[in-house]
């Protein structure tokens, strides 16, 4: 009796899992994440079962691949929004299975769009100072010339090595210009997201751009 | 008053729909903000036995539910869903703004105040709703009625007050998203001259 003991120890139920993140991109599709609990030492599966309000139908989760690992993608034609979905994960083991708590969401309150593509920063002039012009376009995936989606954003900017960024507020507009530029500066510019209802989205990758050095210009007009 | 009727009837619908847009924005996230402020004190209990949004006045009022169906409904019908809903609030946010007066709740003064601005928003975009409609044409004046039956009290102890409170502002969260949301698709379909509004 010794052994089989031991394999009670060794082995064990799956810990509970917890769904951690719901996110939808743009209002059409939507993904949850899961952290799995502790190891019962036995092989593990994971399965994502769903409820939609007003239906008792159970459905298990349509696609675990295309999000990557412990996740599940809903696309266009699983995604409804003023629904509520009751979501719970699964885990499973020879022993048996544990459940995560269930969570509720509705696809219209998860919103956080990708980040604004395209970022273009480039340095123009108007009587002789420079100012850079920052361009962009909305994430693609976000419809927004139908106006299933509104996207306001932000940009933010420093000198190369400073700490403090300077935060810029460009509404609707898909263009912004940054003045009162230092002479010789190298800058960083970042451009982010947000929908009407919903999340900032990460920042776009750092555009650097370099004005040139018309300070010293102007100083020796004024020598002369 | 006149010259005012006038003035109004020069209004061309695309800027009509961008005010009204612009409010019924205001309206969603007031009442977002409404609904966090609510959650810091609500009890555990709540969320076990608070009723299903199934139970919602307004939930057997037929509506998109995702982008392809909402893009395929015509001007005048995305109109008319967006009034049947804000007429059906009248009534629902009148005991609202009784109720909060009386709200067993710490943050009980701003929520006040928050469901007073709600009402007044609301009012004034169903105002401007019905000069759109207006100008659209028979389709778009049709309503459906979603009668509120659910009486002047929200319940006589706490708990209950509290929950029935979080429950209809619940409702009137996704209606206000819904209302948002259809208004938002209007404004574009107005704006095809002025594509960069969109």
């Amino acid at each position: 009796s010794f052994v089989p003991h031991a394999e009670v120890t060794r082995y064990s139920l799956p810990g509970k899992p917890a769904l951690t993140r719901c996110r939808s991109p743009e209002k059409e599709t939507f993904t949850c994440w899961w952290e799995p609990g502790s190891d019962g030492g036995l092989p593990t599966t994971y399965a994502l079962y769903y409820r939609k309000e007003n239906s008792e139908m159970v459905y298990e989760c349509p696609d675990y691949h295309t999000a990557g690992k412990n996740s599940c993608f809903f696309n266009k034609n699983d995604t409804s929004i003023w629904v509520n979905y009751n979501i719970t994960v699964v885990a499973s083991n020879a022993l048996g299975s544990t459940f995560s708590d269930p969570v509720d969401i509705d696809v219209v309150y998860i919103v956080k769009p990708n980040p604004p593509e395209k970022v273009a920063v480039t340095v123009m002039e108007d009587k002789g100072w420079p100012f850079l012009r920052v361009s962009w376009e909305p994430p693609h995936k976000a419809d927004t010339r139908s106006g299933w989606i509104t996207l306001i954003y932000e940009l933010r900017v420093k000198l190369e090595g400073e700490n403090e960024w300077e935060m810029h507020l460009a509404g609707q507009q898909k263009m912004f210009n940054i003045f009162s530029l230092r002479s010789g500066g190298r800058y960083l510019v970042q451009v982010r997201c947000k929908p009407d209802h919903g999340f900032w989205s990460e920042w776009s990758s750092a555009s650097h751009i370099k004005v040139p050095d018309y300070f010293h210009r102007e100083r020796s007009v004024w020598i002369l | 008053v006149l010259y005012m009727v006038a003035a109004c009837k020069a209004v061309p619908i695309s800027d009509l729909l961008d005010r009204a847009s612009q409010r019924s924005d205001r309206l969603h996230s007031l009442s977002t903000m409404l609904t966090r402020e609510l959650d810091s004190h609500f009890p555990p209990i709540g969320r076990m036995i608070m009723p299903r949004p199934a139970m919602c006045h307004t939930s057997s009022l037929q509506t998109p539910n995702d982008k392809e169906q909402a893009l395929q409904v015509s001007e005048s019908d995305l109109l008319s869903l967006a009034r049947s809903l804000l007429r059906a609030w009248v009534d629902p946010l009148l005991v609202l703004s009784s109720s909060a007066n009386t709200l067993p709740h710490p943050a009980q003064n701003s929520i006040s105040n928050k469901i007073q601005e709600l009402q007044e928003h609301s009012k004034n975009l169903g105002d401007g709703l019905n000069i759109l409609s207006g100008k659209m044409g028979p389709a778009a004046q049709t309503m459906s009625l979603l009668p509120y039956r659910g009486g002047n009290d929200l319940g006589q102890d706490k708990i209950s007050k509290l929950i029935n409170f979080q429950f209809l502002l619940s409702c009137f969260r996704r209606d206000s998203h819904k209302i948002d949301s259809f208004l938002k698709v209007l404004r574009c379909r107005a704006a095809k001259m002025q594509p960069e509004m969109c």
